[in-house]
């Protein structure tokens, strides 16, 4: 397997599988990211948390290639590496729920799914997209992972937002990755499906994936987070034991941007 | 299923009526073609159905047909390009020149190379632009459109003639020539023209339906920020539809050349907007990511049926014009109509 391969080839196997260290970032006048740095242990799932616009957001889009830093190093597994795109990412083992779940409506459910890496068998001389392939394997893992039957010939604009939520979400799941990565997966979802991603969570970390999730809901942070950090306006305030702090403690991080006393960092 | 899905899918006959009534949308072109070619059949009877017209009504259409295509890849892909009718006339001017001055005695099939290298590398130039330097795609091309045409008077104001066999022979000959096939009886005068014409969308038809390009040329189309996030290299997919435009246009020019035995200064002048008109026409959204070359073939066929179905009742040429004009505005209305219903049947 292509997980296998890349654990192979790891030099320093203590080292964190994601480290992302003192990254910037602006767009034009707005320093969305100030020298922020970020560690995902291996096996865990980490919560990162801040008020809208803190740069939740431009700091995971930067981890996955979608903009590149204006500085700061990225490793993997100890290795230092540039990301030059979300194709990038998904080799090492890195897949991405989109807070704007980029789905294109024009498309359909299957092609959503396995966009930039749409399964192909050879005809002849050429190699043609295998629809059929497709439809099957994103229904299987909608029903299997989601709990959700949809028809996957279908063009996502036709979709409620907890269906496209859903989407996204299996999206994730197609390439078997080591790390999932969640931009507010639930926001969109009734009680009922936000329980049922809960469970997603919990279920790939149960298969040893890391998780890093990023929510609004310090309900969600706290039943089923190992580590939070906390970002405040492009800063890094800090990174904390769930099970160290209170919720008043994290809720002190975001508001007043600084640790809570007697906090270990 | 054990319990209720927790994702609640609509899926009820109503959706399902709603869904049927946007596919034929999405399809009305071919019965309006039917309609058409019956209307022209009564007005014209015995003349306008015969094999021997429908045969000349593809033939006619097959060089602008290909500037149909290349349009509608860009429309598709989420832009436009409004240098394809410059890019054939061009090419067209510049190869006939190759092979007629610049280098006499080179044989036709060099020509076809030249012509399309040609194209294609002006397509690259809108490409990298548009692409890379995020240069906007109307203004770019608009560039181009002027730059391009304005060239060819500088090469040349004067018919470029004769030319190698071999290289009008795509555009000019039926396929009776083509060598070692035999006697094919009342199929020897089909020109090959109509076989190039029919190949290169069915080509582009699996292409944009069966090939990884194709979906991402859909995708990038239908969200482009999206399709990035998706890991789609949104700028080489751009880069890549202009550079098949620029080649498609310069087909086109090798096609007009045939047809007309000759390169000439105003060869594909005023032809993008039937080209633009067929596209659209035929269905292809002027917002991206919608649409089926299929059905431009469609949007081809009305307005080359209604070229040559009005000069054959005696309409002239202007009047002609205006016609096309109601009929584009009609398929913009009808259009109009279809993406409000879609958008209704989406908000339910
Ligand atoms: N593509 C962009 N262009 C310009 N500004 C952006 C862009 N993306 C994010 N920003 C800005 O960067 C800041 C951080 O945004 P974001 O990362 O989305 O925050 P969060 O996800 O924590 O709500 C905000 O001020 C936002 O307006
Ligand atoms: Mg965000």
């Amino acid at each position: 397997m292509a997980s296998a391969d890349r654990l192979a080839e790891v030099a320093d196997a203590d080292a964190p599988i994601i480290e992302m260290r003192g990254i910037k970032k602006s767009f034009g006048q707005v320093v969305a990211l100030d020298g922020v740095d970020l560690t995902l242990e291996e096996g865990e799932v980490l919560a990162l948390v801040g008020d809208n616009g803190s740069g939740k957001s431009t700091l995971i889009k930067t981890l996955v290639g979608v903009h590149q830093p204006d500085a700061g190093t990225i490793s993997i597994r100890g290795e230092e590496r540039t990301i030059t795109s979300p194709k990038v990412a998904r080799e090492y083992g890195i897949s991405t729920v989109y807070q704007d779940l980029a789905l294109v409506d024009t498309l359909s459910v299957a092609a959503n799914m396995f966009l930039g890496r749409t399964p192909t068998k050879r005809v002849g001389i050429v190699r043609q997209v295998d629809w059929a392939q497709m439809n099957e394997r994103a229904e299987e893992i909608l029903r299997t992972r989601l709990n959700i039957e949809v028809d996957t010939t279908k063009e996502v604009e036709f979709l409620s937002g907890g269906e496209r939520q859903a989407i996204a979400i299996g999206r994730a799941l197609v390439t078997d990755p080591d790390i999932v990565i969640m931009d507010e997966p639930m926001s969109a979802l009734s009680t009922d499906s936000k329980s049922k991603v809960r469970e997603l969570v919990r279920s790939l970390n149960d298969e040893g994936i890391t998780v890093l999730l990023i929510s609004h809901s310090l309900d969600e942070v706290f039943s089923l987070t190992d580590r939070v950090t906390v970002l405040d306006n492009g800063r890094l305030v800090g990174t904390v034991e769930t099970d160290r702090v209170s919720k008043d403690d994290i809720v002190q991080m975001i508001v007043a941007g600084e640790m809570p006393a007697g906090a270990d960092g | 299923m054990i319990g209720a899905s927790l994702f609640p899918t609509v899926g009820d006959s109503e959706e399902r009526a709603n869904q049927l009534i946007l596919w034929l949308l999405d399809n009305i072109i071919w019965p309006i073609v039917l309609l058409a070619f019956v209307i022209f059949s009564v007005l014209l009877p015995g003349v306008f159905s015969s094999a021997q017209n429908i045969q000349f009504l593809l033939f006619s259409s097959a060089a602008l047909g290909m500037l149909v295509l290349a349009e509608s890849l860009c429309l598709l892909s989420g832009n436009f390009d409004l240098s394809i009718g410059s890019i054939a006339g061009f090419s067209a001017m510049f190869t006939a020149l190759f092979l007629h001055e610049w280098f006499p005695g080179m044989p036709g099939e060099v020509g076809i190379l030249v012509i399309l290298l040609v194209g294609a590398t002006i397509g690259l130039g809108n490409g990298v632009a548009i692409g890379y330097f995020g240069i906007n795609p109307f203004l770019q091309t608009l560039a181009f459109f002027i730059i391009f045409r304005g060239a060819i008077t500088i090469l040349s104001s004067l018919s470029v003639a004769p030319l190698p066999g071999a290289y009008t022979f795509l555009g000019g000959s039926t396929i009776a020539t083509i060598p070692g096939l035999g006697d094919l009886g009342p199929l020897s005068n089909v020109p090959v023209a109509i076989l190039v014409l029919l190949a290169l969308y069915a080509i582009a038809w699996y292409v944009l339906n069966y090939t990884r390009f194709g979906l991402a040329v859909y995708a990038v189309g239908g969200d482009a920020t999206s399709a990035k996030e998706a890991g789609i290299p949104t700028e080489r997919v751009i880069v890549a539809v202009f550079v098949i435009s620029g080649a498609l246009s310069a087909l086109s020019g090798l096609l007009f050349t045939g047809y007309l035995r000759a390169a000439t200064p105003t060869l594909a002048r005023g032809d993008l907007f039937p080209a633009f008109a067929a596209a659209v026409i035929g269905g292809i959204s002027l917002f991206g990511g919608r649409g089926d070359v299929k059905n431009a073939f469609g949007g081809l066929m009305l307005i080359s049926m209604i070229q040559i179905g009005l000069v054959q009742l005696g309409v002239d040429a202007e009047q002609i014009q205006f016609v096309n004009g109601i009929v584009l505005l009609g398929a913009i209305y009808l259009y109009a109509i279809e993406s409000r219903l879609r958008a209704r049947v989406l908000s339910e």
